[in-house]
This record gives C-alpha cells, structure tokens and sequence, in this order.
C-alpha cells in the first residue's frame, strides 16, 4: 500500500538532534496559572514550557499559539510534578523544589524564587519527589517521592514540619481528604495510606493488590493515581482502577480498564483519567473530543 | 560739303603762300592764321542769329532775282541781257553768300559737334573717373571689411591664460612693464612666449623620438638574445629532469599541466587551480591532475565557418538519408538528448589520502551545454577490502558521497534553467543519467565557483574563484571525515555480520563487564520494508526516513526475549547519529507506543548519543549505540518485576547492581550505566 511519505527537510545535526529529543520526550506535570491564562508543563529532560492558553483557545488561534510561549530549564532532573498557588508555580523532580513567580515567569532567564530540599536520609542517590500537594489549611506543602515519606513544609518559612513515615517503597502520588485534613498516598508497595496531619500518625491502610477484585497481578501492585472526594476514593494503576468507600475500606466499583492510569481526578461527579507520554499536551475543550494539542 | 570745305580750306592756305613742307604744318599753321583769311575765327565774331536772317534775306533776294530774271526772260528785249546779266551776278554774289553761309553753318556744326564732342569727352572722362573712384571705393570697402573680418591666426591659438603667462614667462619675454598697459603688445608677448614654448616641446619631441627609436633597436636586440636563449633553456630543462625526479620536485610536470589547464573550460579551471593552491599550501595529502584529450578541447574552437561547412554538407547528407532510411524520432530525440549531455573532454581529476593510506578519487567533468559540474567517486583501500553483505551500499561509487552537506543528494540538476532545456528534448529529470555522467552535488558546483541563485534564473553563469576558495576546506576535509567514517563502518560491519559487536579498548568504559545479550544478525533492509514496519511510524512521521539514508535491521537475543532493532545510518554518520527503533518480543510485543521502558531505552541510545560518541572521530558510535542496546537488554530482562501468579523462577536472575528497580511516576528501569562504580541508576 503507497503511503505517502513526508517531505524530507536537509536536517542538519542539531534540527536531527531536536527531532530525536521531541519523540524522545515524556510531561509529567501540569499546571494552570492562578489566573487561568497560562498552563505550565514540565518534561522528562527538567524543562518547563508555559503556553499561552487564552491564545490557543482563542478564534484565531495559528500554529505559533500551539507553541508555548517560553521554555527554560528549571531542574536538572524530570520534572515530575508541579502545582500553583495563587502567585507561586512550585515544580519539583530531582530530589528538591523550586518555586517560580507566575508574573515573572514569563520573561526571559526567570530565576526560580527559592529551592528546598527536605532532609533526606540517604545520600547515595537523590530520591525523586513524585507528588506535590498544597494543603491551604495550614499554607503548607506535602512532598512525598522516592525515599518513601512524606515530607511537610511550611510555605512562609520554608521549614520541614513533619516527616510521615509508613510506606515501605517510593510514593506515587497524594490527595488531600477536605474535611478531616486527612492525606492519602499510594506507592509502588501497593497500598494507599492515610495520614492525619495533626497527630502526625498513619490513619489506616488499603492494600490495594490483596483484594482479588481489582487486582491485575501482571501489572504488579503499585498505586499510580489517587482521587478523594471526602468519602470516597478512586485509585489505580498496576491494580484496575477501583472506587473505594473509605470508611469501610471496601471497593464498590471497578472501572474496566485495560492499560494502567497514570492520573485521576473526581470532576463534578465524573472521573477523568489520562495516561500516555508523548511531547504533546492534548486539550480538551469538550469531553467528547481533542479539539487540538499543545506541542513543546 | 564738309569734306569739302576742309578741303576748301587747304588749297585757301596753299594759295594764299604757296606749299608749306609737312613737317612745318604747325607751325605754318599758326604763321599762316594771322595772315590768311580765317573763316573759324569768322564764324566766332559772327552772330548766328544774323546769320541766318542773313541766310533767309538771301534766299528772298534769290528768289527775287529769279522772279526777276524769269520776267525779263520772259519778255525779252535786249537790254534786258544787261539787267539780266546784273541780276546774274547779284544772284552769284548771293549764291556765293549762300555758300558762304553753308560753309559757315558747317563750320558753325563742326564746332558744335566738336565741342559737344569734346564736352562729352569730358564728361565722359570724368564718368569714368567717377566710375574708378566708385570701383575704388568699392573695393576699399570690401578691403576695410575684409580687414576689419580678418581673424587673425593668433586667436586661434590656445594661449596659455594671463596668470600663468606672467607666471611662466620668462621677463625678457613678458616684459611686464610694457605689456600689461597694451594689449597688443601683450598679445605679441604671449604669442611670443607660445612660439618660445613650442620650440621647445618640439625640441623634446624630437629628443623622444630618437630616444625610442633608440630604446626600440635596445629592444630589438634583447629579443634576438632571448629568443637564442629559449633552445638554450630547453635543453637545460631537458637535462634537469632526472635531477627533479631525484629531489621530488616535479616543476615539469606542473608546468605541463598549466599548459593543459589553459584549455579547460571556465569551472573546472577554478576547481583546478583554487584545488592545487589548497594543496600546496593546507593539505599535502591532495593531488589535482588533469585528464582527457587536449586535441578534442582545442577542437571544440573551430572557427564557425567550418562548422557552417559541415552543417551545410550533414544537411544534404541528411536529405539524402531521408529518402534512403527514415531515422525515426526517437533515434534522432536520443541524438539531441546525447548532444545536450555532452561533457567537456577534459576533466579533473583530485586524489585524497586518507591517513590509513585509503584513497578517495574524484573525478570532476563539466556538461558544457548544462553548464553544471557532475563529480564521480571512487574508494580505494591500500589493502584488498572484502566487502560484507551489508556493506554493499557503504562505499558504492554511487552514494558514497551522498548528503556530504545536509540534502545535498545529487540526483537533481542544481541549475534552474536545464528545467527547460530538459523540456525539449523530453528529458524528465538527470537521475536517470546520473550514474553515467556523475553527480551534480552542489558542492561540486560551488567548488568550480558556480553559483545558482534560485530568485534568479540567470542564463549565463560565471565562475567565480572566490566562491570556491571559501568552500574549498570545508569540503575536502568533509570528504575525508566521509571516506574514513565510511571505511570504518565497512569494517565494524564485517564484524557485526558475525555476531560481534566490535567495542575499542577506550570505549569499553561505557559498558559493563559482563554483558549476556548477544548480537544474532545484522542485515541491509531497503527504505520501504522500513517503512512498513510498525514500530517505526514515529521517526517515519518525524521526517527522519528520507531515500537517502541507509536502513539496517539488527536482532539481540537472550534467552527467549528478541529484540529487533530498526537502524537508520544517516549518511552523514557520525555527526549525524544512527537512530534506532526497538520492537522487543518476550511476554507480548512491546514496542515504544506500549512500554515507555523500550521508550526509554530507544532514548538512551538515540538522546544521549554524545555519550557513546568515544574519541574523535568518533567512528565507534554505531557499535557504542548495539553494545548499549545489549546493556539495556540485560537490565530490562533482569529487572522485570516477577508476576506472583505465574509459577516457576524467574528467567533472568537479577545480576545487574541497582540501586532502585523503579522510579519516577512512569516506573523507569534503571538504565544509566555509572562508571566505575559499576552500579545501574536512573537518569
């Protein structure tokens, strides 16, 4: 069958070299900006690109609109997760994180405001930090990644509060429980967490992958996405993705899914999961469709 | 009666005194006037006037008589003859007054007639003066103009202005003092000192002219001492030729050869010259030598009457064959095709040694009618090369040279105006003839100072020395990274077609020591089985599978696990980085749009090339690039987290120190081999 075979540009060695780093390139983490105009995306090479939403979105959005409008290195390691406040965009990946201004963002050579690494216990290897969450409560932020603890900080001083010890390998991701400030974590050892953050102690434990339901022995255990809605969660990954009632710890709902999800979040009664790497940001205008991607 | 009468008066003066001698007339004349009865001196006393009633009274008393006379006559009687005879005489007296008074009256119109006459000679005399002086004036007027018009020569003459007159004349001649008050004087100066100087520039002329004269017999006779001086050197030459082969300084042949080079055509002279330059002073390694006949380029010159001989004569020669065998068109097409091919009988020819005594050999021709420089290839290896399988395409004259600048594939005529010359004679495109006539890269063309501006269609095209020198470095150190690159893959490929990935002692830092995956084959596979793979989308959508590139297909095994990796070689390796595509087949298919870990391993050897470049040149990055492939192999086999639910060991025991198994929220394999710690992390 002829297919028609795209046209072949003299590339020379850096347009080769880029190419490469584009099929070659996973985001881990997004962020919209506070004021809803930006999104901040982050890679697998520790670069930041911040794309101008209102202009892709707009009616006259070109082809240069899909392109952000800067990217600068922000860490020297993947940038796995990133989350805003109302003026901070705080990224983390290779072992700390770094805060950048919204407002400066944009210029060129932003320097990052301030970077933090919580006190780790090893020091062969610098552990990732795989989940940021911002608990508004108490204006601090929750670390957690490789060396398998939660780390809090307080986001006017800087300081590392506690230090949430239980899981006994790396920390995949976190949510936060309103109500009672309750924080959920699931890792790659298969089991969602809680914690209370004012008795600083491990509330209960789900192991996912012990209950024969939902687990997906072939995928392996680990818990990739978390979502709370105060009583109720959805967790997934090496297990399918499962509705859990807290209280009673027990799954109600399994969703059939094949392929492991990466993200979930409760969204006004529906559930919205995302998996796949690639060096696109798809938008979703309407849940129905893609109506285009943002390419880095 | 005037005759008469002056007769009448000649015998008066003869009678009165006799015959006076001739001589004495004048006088005799004047003596005899006081003494003779002068009847002009009569004629002035005597009033006219009276005269004539004299004159009339006369002819009455005449008349009387007669009536007299008659009467008498008439009544005759004898006494009558008296008075008759009284009357007679009376009327004689009167008849003699009647003459008198004739004689009188003609004198009296002879003075008058003379004196008219004589007034009139005055007058006329007079007129004629007038008319002199008349005439005079005239022509003193046409002189006083003719004068007062007279330009003289001198106003023709440029004279040099007053300042520098003044300034240069010598005073004897200025003479300042006189000449600035009068201009006529002032003029004469200047005139002089014009008269002065053109005396002496004449003098200088004349002392030039000898002066060359002389010079040009000076001239003559150095000629003649050279031109005996030029068999002198011959044999010199001659005799030298031994003594230069003996010092390895071949002036000779260089000299012959800018004898040939005079007759190459316009680009491939600068090719010519701008590569001996950059030979003899950058690169000893490169050697330019001209090949073809020099009698067909001299022949390409013959004046165009001869040709219009020929042309005339082929036409009747063809008229002639038109009506013996009918040449059908496509015979005569493929003639003008042949004809629009046509290529200069000279051509160039550069010799490149590579450091391992490997040669390049470039051919350069020029298509006159195209005006375009085609180039043909050839490697040739000190030592026999045995060529493996998949080495075919590697050092083929034919893409050898392929892409030496980024798309610079040759297979297209870099001059916009052949489109339309190809039109006519139902040419498609010079890739067809390409492996005939050789490859019109652009490089070439700049080489030979050819310069194809695509705004610009320009019809003449001149070569240009300075678009070649600058171009001139870059290319032949190019070609030569080119050749020996090349080369290099020729021999890793021998290696890798017998299962052994060829890693250099000072390379083997990359790696582990035990490495348990095995390369099983390593095969050529053409451009479309490459792109009907499906794990090669990716780069295929990426526009990094042109048909210039070359494709191989390399399989690892170990154990049951079979990774087949797709390989692009693009041609310019090294610079260029091979990218590999990987399909891994063991529990299932897993390919890059399934298992980010084979994403993962695919960028650590496409990404992180750099790495695995080794020293410069940097030849060993395609068998840095397997020898990883196999590490990454091995990881990945080693740590596959065990699937509790299948029973039996598992089948690749972990061997590989690791410090974490999975990281990240994607549950990355360590892959980064750390040197010398000999530990497996995570980028």
């Amino acid at each position: 069958m002829e297919r028609a075979a795209p046209l072949a540009v003299p590339l020379g060695q850096t347009e080769v070299f880029q190419a490469l780093q584009r099929l070659h390139m996973t985001i881990f983490s997004q962020s919209v900006s506070p004021c809803g105009k930006f999104l901040a995306a982050g890679n697998n090479y520790g670069q930041i690109a911040i794309f101008s939403l209102s202009a892709a979105l707009s009616s006259e959005a070109k082809e240069e609109s899909k392109k952000p409008v800067v990217t600068f290195q922000a860490h020297d390691g993947p940038v796995y997760s990133m989350v805003s406040t109302d003026r901070h965009l705080l990224s983390a990946g290779d072992g700390e994180v770094k805060a950048w201004l919204w407002a400066e963002i944009l210029k060129k050579g932003c320097k990052e405001l301030w970077r933090r690494q919580p006190p780790y216990r090893t020091s062969l290897e610098v552990p990732e930090i795989n989940a940021l969450l911002l608990v508004p409560k108490e204006n601090s932020l929750i670390l957690a990644g490789g060396d398998c603890q939660l780390h809090t900080m307080d986001l006017e001083t800087g300081t590392f509060t506690r230090a949430l010890r239980g899981h006994t390998d790396y920390i995949h991701c976190l949510a936060l429980r309103e109500r009672s400030p309750e924080v959920l974590s699931g890792g790659e050892d298969g089991a969602v967490r809680l914690w209370d953050l004012r008795t600083v102690r491990e509330v209960q434990t789900i192991e996912v992958y012990k209950h024969e339901e939902c687990s997906r022995p072939h995928n392996g255990r680990w818990i990739g996405c978390l979502a709370t809605d105060s009583d109720w969660m959805v967790c997934g990954g090496g297990p399918a993705l499962t509705l859990w009632h807290l209280r009673s710890s027990t799954p109600t709902t399994i969703f059939p899914m094949r392929a492991p999800q990466k993200h979930v979040t409760f969204y006004q009664d529906l559930v919205l999961t995302v998996a796949g790497s690639s060096c696109r940001v798809d938008v979703f205008t309407n849940l129905g469709y893609r109506a285009f991607s943002l390419s880095f | 009666m005037s005759s008469e009468s002056s007769k009448k008066r000649k015998p008066k003066v003869i009678r009165s005194d006799g015959a006076p001698a001739e001589g004495k007339r004048n006088r005799s004349d004047t003596e005899q006037e006081g003494k003779y009865y002068s009847e002009e001196a009569e004629v002035d006393l005597r009033d006219p006037g009276r005269d004539y009633e004299l004159y009339k009274y006369t002819c009455q008393e005449l008349q009387r008589l007669m009536a007299e006379i008659q009467d008498l006559k008439s009544r005759g009687g004898k006494d009558m003859a008296i008075e008759i005879e009284e009357r007679r005489i009376q009327s004689c007296v009167h008849f003699m007054t009647l003459k008198k008074l004739n004689r009188l009256a003609h004198i009296r119109l002879k003075k008058g007639r003379d004196q008219t006459h004589e007034a009139k000679q005055k007058v006329d005399a007079y007129h004629l003066q007038l008319q002199n002086l008349l005439y005079e004036v005239m022509h003193l007027q046409k002189e006083i103009t003719k004068c007062l018009e007279f330009k003289s020569k001198h106003e023709e003459i440029d004279l040099v202005s007053l300042e520098e007159f003044y300034k240069e004349a010598p005073p004897d001649i200025s003479k300042a003092e006189v000449t600035m008050g009068d201009p006529h004087q002032q003029t004469l100066a200047r005139l002089d000192w014009e008269l002065e100087q053109r005396k002496r520039l004449a003098e200088k002329y004349r002392e030039c002219l000898s002066n060359k004269e002389k010079i040009l017999k000076e001239i003559e006779v150095k000629k003649e001492y050279l031109s005996s001086l030029q068999p002198r050197l011959n044999s010199i030459m001659q005799a030298s030729l031994p003594v230069q082969e003996y010092l390895f300084m071949p002036f000779d042949q260089a000299h012959k050869q800018y004898e040939t080079a005079r007759h190459l055509p316009p680009p491939l002279y600068v090719l010519f010259v701008q590569a001996t330059a950059y030979g003899q002073a950058c690169d000893k390694t490169l050697s330019v030598a001209i090949e073809g006949s020099v009698d067909e380029a001299k022949a390409l010159f013959k004046p165009p009457e001869d040709s219009q001989d020929d042309e005339s004569d082929s036409d009747a020669e063809e008229e002639q064959t038109t009506k013996r065998r009918r040449p059908t068109l496509g015979v005569q097409l493929d003639d003008k095709r042949k004809e629009m091919l046509k290529r200069h009988p000279l051509s160039v020819m550069l010799d490149l040694k590579c450091k391992d005594d490997s040669v390049l050999h470039l051919t350069f021709y020029y298509l006159m009618n195209l005006n375009i420089m085609t180039v043909k290839a050839k490697v040739t290896t000190a030592t026999e090369l045995i060529t493996p399988i998949s080495a075919g395409d590697l050092l083929s004259p034919d893409s050898v040279l392929s892409c030496l600048y980024p798309g610079d594939h040759g297979k297209k005529t870099p001059n916009p105006a052949n489109q339309y010359q190809f039109d006519k004679v139902g040419i498609l495109t010079l890739r067809d003839y390409v492996l005939d006539l050789g490859h019109p890269y652009l490089w070439v063309q700049k080489l030979g100072g050819l310069h194809f501006p695509k705004e610009q269609p320009q019809h003449t095209v001149i070569a240009d020395h300075s678009l070649s020198a600058s171009h001139m470095e870059t290319t032949m150190k190019l070609l030569k990274t080119r050749v020996q690159s090349r080369l290099a893959l020729h021999k890793q490929f021998a290696s890798l077609e017998h299962g052994i990935v060829p890693v250099t002692s000072d390379c083997q830092y990359l790696f582990p020591a035990k490495v348990v995956s095995r390369l099983v084959k390593w095969v050529t596979i053409a451009h479309e089985d490459y792109m009907d793979l499906h794990f090669t989308k990716d780069i295929v959508e990426a526009g990094l599978a042109g048909d210039t590139n070359l494709y191989y297909m390399a399989l690892v095994e170990r154990g049951t696990a079979k990774l087949q990796a797709a390989v692009v070689l693009n041609p310019g390796y090294s610079s260029i980085p091979p990218i590999f595509q990987l399909c891994l087949n063991w529990k299932g298919e897993k390919t890059n749009s399934n298992d980010d870990n084979i994403r993962a391993m695919e960028s650590e050897v496409n990404v992180c090339y750099k790495e695995l470049c080794g020293p410069r040149p940097s030849h060993q990055l395609l068998t840095n690039q397997l020898q990883r492939l196999c590490v990454l192999l091995d990881v990945y086999l080693e740590t596959e987290s065990h699937d509790d639910s299948v029973e039996g060991p598992k089948e690749f025991p972990q061997e590989k120190m690791c410090l974490r198994l999975f990281r990240g929220p994607s549950r990355m394999k360590p892959f980064k081999y750390n040197h010398p710690q000999g530990f497996f992390s995570h980028r």
